[in-house]
């Protein structure tokens, strides 16, 4: 220690965090965020591999390298892979790491309960994963549409796992946003106003209402179908009379409310990234965050756009087609003043900023390809072809994934204290970059030219092998990017070069503490007074030649302190949550209490009753001990 | 109007960079694209898509261009100008908050336009067909003149034909790209579709599929469509409407009355060989294989089943029809027109299964040898098919298990001669 340069730290703070039990009972918001991290990539490689697998039966006409009952597995499993296991928990780390850095906490408001959401994540996560090993994975497709997903049409137990699994994982997201939401109204530090918010943290707050507003439809959904499944109900009893419609409503209720649960945290990301790296304030700070809300809200209304096809008349296509036009102009508005910021500014191409630049670039592509879908008679060509599948893989690869990149490049050094390395970094970009338009540009022409989605095998001369041929490519291309990015993420945690408190010159509280932040985030309490404060302690004169100071912060100096030097919190008296294994035991007993219901399938009552049983005990027995012993 | 012929100008030459220009665009290079103006209704959704990507590249331009200019004008450069700390600028903001609600506006204005038209009710004196989705084939009948048919649609040009779309089971959607949008089939619901295909349209053959996920064989759930000329139309109702050619009936009383009242069999003696018989219009096969290659069958057979084809050349149709279709579990899920007892609708009805070219839902060529080995392990042939397995010691790979009876390779090649009797 004694050898680095003073602010330069990268290795953990002395504590007693180590050994895998310090893990499972850890309370810390960081290293629950680094767990989750950790998970959510190595989803993001288990849905790589099985797009891999998609692209490679689809490289060319009628091949049979999986078969169908395969293949339908595993288109299913990787949106719902990539949707619940990947992105959303990739969104959720730097939840995890950054709001309570942001806002200048010392934690989340409920750190056992943050503990909680990812236990029952990671769980869910393996309850939902597992079955593809033994060919019983979920084959109803990410989005389930009723019937096909009730007894009636799969007697199997592969959809038994997917609506008991993401019943599980939505109290993980449910329980997660709860204790965000009120982490940001209540512990923000003296100044920080709601105003003065990073724009991360903005957008992660719209998104945790988002969560909690769109999470109910799709479990009242997801209970009516278990209930169907296991208990004899109709509620999508066709034969009965049921209206499969009830079930896409419901669904996409929630369905279009959680692309922007996808997108937003990476638009927040990126919105820190940029100005860093340009040296200029968010350009119309107020602005993006209205724009965020209006996406927010407005995601609310535009639900039965993925329905255009249903024949649900000319009076609701109208309107649900007008909504979503609106949607794009706090869109537009967004990408517009991202480059706004970059206007005049002094613009770095690190990694990061390249993976925001990307997101700027390709996002666009999927917004103008959104619009086209929501013109209902042009959507009746596009919906259900590869034009919808290159148009989100726009937006969610395009966006969400360059976001999370951008977050990922730009905040290592302040989760391990290192760099990941620039040249890996840059090989990584660009392989991800034109791997990204490889695969799914082409798609926009193979739909176009009438290639259905979700088919697991096609004749030749349709004129489509030549756009699946590239896309399959452009898979593999990616999947050399990831390797690289992997190899890097891995290598830099001990090889990669040292990175201070504040490595990129940036302006939030997050850059003003030690990298790897000590346990205890702040030895004080910041006090802030705009929306830069570190710009403002760094270089006071930053502002000049501009009237206000786009808040209503007035300029002067900073009372933020910068620290550079990490203590234990006991040395500092900072009391802590003591680390406690009961919520991830309380997680498991949610779990195994759902698992129960799966030997039904076989009229095995008395077990599914035991196993459900012992599960519900689990459950109260932990939620008992937890809530009956002290936090610190 | 100038300006307007200023824009059609640039969004033709706009299509033809983006798509057609990829390659030299010919009919038979992209046999399935949606970029064309067959019908009313897909003429109607390409003036709109093209509007879209008129507007949709304005955007892309200026946007791409613009953050590639910034990022190269701004980028950091030793002795470069400090950044202005600028927070905003309300004028801009507006600007470009309201310059895209413009061109939505031009863009919303026509989509309600068409969206009115296009889901009006249908022009008196449509043709009318019913198309209800099966897991996984389709079904059509034409309720007006007595047809009932499964995955080869025949329509005639320049007359309107409106789909009224059910389902039997799941989910499907009824789609041919090169006639206009898809429609959804809904359990419980009746959608409808209509479009009328241009007066001037040759007899030509187009691909349908199911597009929406429907289980296990949602890949092989297609189907085709023939726009053929009036006359041939009419020629080809008149035959499918009638009752079985071939019909081998122990009751001949039954095979001589005609089941509906527009059946005109043309002299059919029920123990005669088929080949003596007329089947109407059929869209000429060696026209298929010529010019519309792309709607023949490519799937390959599966490994594995095997059938001693020697056998299809004796087999007897007669013998097919009453041991064979009668005996052998057919006629609990196929109708043929003509024949009593065979009224079940749960698979497709096979009256005149002969003057089809496909056959398991469009999957397969209906030709003798492959018919033969459908018939054996239809499950094997395609993925989670509902069809029995029917040839003896065949593997049911949905059961698990050997079937014991049911008919051998022999029994099967009179199956098929008596199928392929059906013109």
């Amino acid at each position: 220690m004694a050898t680095l340069a003073a602010p330069a730290r990268a290795t953990a703070p002395a504590s007693t965090q180590s050994g895998l039990w310090s893990w499972i009972a850890t309370t810390d918001h960081k290293r629950i965020g680094t767990l989750y991290l950790w998970t959510a990539l190595a989803f993001f490689l288990i849905g790589g591999l099985e797009a891999v697998l998609i692209r490679t039966q689809l490289a060319r006409p009628n091949m049979g390298f999986v078969s169908a009952e395969t293949y339908n597995q595993l288109f299913t499993m990787h949106g719902t892979t990539m949707v619940f296991l990947a992105v959303m928990p990739l969104s959720a780390a730097f939840f995890n790491y950054l709001i309570p850095l942001q806002i200048g906490a010392r934690d989340v408001a409920f750190p056992r309960l943050n503990a909680f959401s990812y236990w029952v994540y990671l769980l869910g996560g393996i309850f939902i994963t597992l079955p593809i090993l033994f060919q019983v994975a979920p084959d109803g497709g990410w989005f389930g549409y009723a019937p096909l997903t009730t007894t009636q049409f799969s007697s199997g137990p592969n959809i038994d796992f997917w609506v008991i699994g993401l019943q599980i994982l939505g109290v993980s997201s449910l329980a997660a946003a709860f204790n965000f939401i009120t982490t940001i109204i209540n512990l923000r530090a003296p100044g920080m106003t709601l105003m003065r918010m990073p724009m991360f943290t903005w957008m992660s707050f719209v998104v945790q209402f988002l969560l909690i507003l769109a999470f109910p439809p799709i479990t009242v959904a997801l209970v009516f179908l278990l209930m169907d499944r296991f208990f004899g109900t109709t509620f999508y009893a066709i034969a009965q009379g049921a209206d499969p419609l009830l079930w896409q409503h419901l669904f996409w209720v929630f369905g279009h409310p959680e692309v922007y649960i996808l997108i937003l945290p990476a638009f927040g990301l990126v919105s820190e990234v940029l100005p860093t790296f340009s040296k200029k304030p968010l350009f119309g700070y107020n602005v993006m965050v209205y724009s965020g809300i209006m996406i927010g809200f407005l995601g609310f209304g535009v639900w039965a756009h993925h329905m255009f096809a249903v024949g649900m008349g000319a009076v609701a296509d109208s309107i649900f087609s007008l909504m979503t036009m609106l949607i794009a102009i706090p869109t537009g508005v967004k990408i517009f003043n991202w480059i706004a910021t970059m206007w005049a500014g002094e613009v770095r191409f690190t990694v990061p900023m390249k993976f925001a630049i990307a997101l700027i670039a390709m996002f666009t592509i999927g917004g103008i390809s959104g619009v086209m879908h929501s013109s209902p008679p042009a959507d009746l060509q596009q919906t259900d072809s590869y034009f919808v599948v290159a148009h989100f893989h726009y937006v969610l690869f395009g966006g969400s994934i360059m976001g999370i990149f951008a977050g990922i490049y730009h905040y290592y050094p302040k989760i391990t204290g290192r760099f990941l390395d620039e040249r890996l970094g840059n090989v990584h970009f660009w392989l991800n970059f034109i791997g990204m338009n490889l695969t799914f540009f082409p798609m926009h022409f193979s739909g176009l030219l009438g290639m259905p989605r979700r088919i697991y095998t096609y004749d030749a001369g349709q004129g489509w092998d030549l756009f699946n041929l590239l896309a399959t490519y452009g898979t593999y291309l990616l999947v050399i990017a990831t390797a690289v990015f992997v190899w890097n993420f891995v290598r830099s945690r001990t090889r990669g070069a040292i990175a201070g408190g504040d490595p990129w010159g940036a302006a939030t509280l997050e850059w003003s503490i030690p990298s790897p932040p000590p346990e205890y985030n702040f030895a004080q309490i910041p006090t802030v007074t705009s929306r830069y404060p570190l710009w403002d302690l760094k270089d006071p004169s930053w502002h000049e030649g501009e009237d206000s100071h786009g808040d209503t912060g007035t300029p002067g100096p900073s009372p933020l302190r910068e620290e550079t030097e990490t203590h234990t919190a006991k040395a500092l008296g900072i009391p802590m949550p003591y680390p406690t294994a009961k919520p991830a035991f309380t997680a498991l007993g949610l779990v195994v209490m759902f698992s129960g219901l799966l030997f039904l399938r076989n009229d095995l009552f008395a077990v599914a009753m035991t196993v459900t049983l012992s599960g519900a005990a689990m459950l109260i027995g932990g939620l008992y001990a937890w809530l009956t012993s002290p936090l610190e | 109007m100038p300006k307007l012929s200023l824009r059609q100008a640039a969004t033709t030459a706009l299509t033809t960079v983006a798509l057609l220009a990829l390659s030299g665009c010919g009919f038979t290079e992209y046999p399935n694209s949606t970029f064309n103006h067959h019908t009313d209704f897909n003429t109607a959704i390409d003036a709109l898509f093209q509007r879209l990507l008129f507007w949709g590249t304005i955007v892309f331009v200026v946007v791409e261009a613009g953050l590639v200019y910034t990022i190269i004008k701004y980028r950091k450069r030793p002795g470069g100008p400090k950044p202005r700390p600028i927070h905003g600028n309300a004028a801009l903001e507006i600007t470009w908050t309201v310059i895209p609600a413009l061109i939505l506006v031009l863009i919303a204005i026509p989509t309600v336009k068409t969206i009115f038209q296009t889901q009006a009710d249908a022009p008196a004196g449509a043709l009318k067909v019913q198309v209800i989705g099966h897991q996984w084939w389709w079904e059509f009948r034409y309720p007006e003149l007595g047809i009932v048919t499964a995955n080869e649609l025949y329509v005639p040009v320049g007359r309107t034909v409106e789909f009224e779309l059910t389902t039997k089971d799941v989910l499907h959607s009824f789609w041919i790209p090169q006639m206009g949008g898809k429609r959804d089939l809904i359990s419980n619901k009746t959608n409808y579709l209509w479009f009328t295909p241009n007066a001037d349209l040759g007899t030509s053959a187009w691909n349908g599929f199911c597009t929406e996920y429907c289980g296990s064989s949602h890949a092989n759930m297609k189907f085709r469509l023939y726009t053929v000329q009036p006359d041939e139309f009419d020629a080809w109702a008149k035959h499918q409407a009638s009752p079985a050619v071939f019909s081998a009936t122990p009751a001949p009383a039954a095979a001589t009355t005609p089941v509906t009242p527009v059946a005109q069999v043309s002299g059919v003696d029920s123990t005669a060989p088929a080949t003596a018989t007329t089947a109407g219009y059929v869209f000429p096969r060696e026209r298929l294989e010529t010019e519309f290659p792309h709607v023949i069958p490519q799937t390959p057979i599966p490994t594995g089943l095997t059938f001693d084809d020697a056998l299809l050349a004796g087999g007897d149709p007669t013998r097919g029809a009453n041991e064979g279709f009668m005996l052998g579990g057919c006629i609990g899920c196929h109708a043929i027109s003509g024949v009593p007892g065979a009224v079940s609708e749960i698979g497709p009805n096979l009256t005149h299964i002969a003057s089809r070219h496909t056959i398991a839902g469009g999957l397969y060529k209906n030709d003798a040898p492959t018919l033969a080995r459908w018939i054996k392990n239809a499950r094997h042939m395609k993925p989670g098919s509902l069809m029995n397995t029917i040839g003896r010691g065949e593997y049911d790979p949905i059961l698990k298990t050997t079937n014991t009876g049911g008919l051998d390779d022999r029994q099967i090649a009179d199956v098929v001669a008596y199928l392929l009797a059906l013109k």
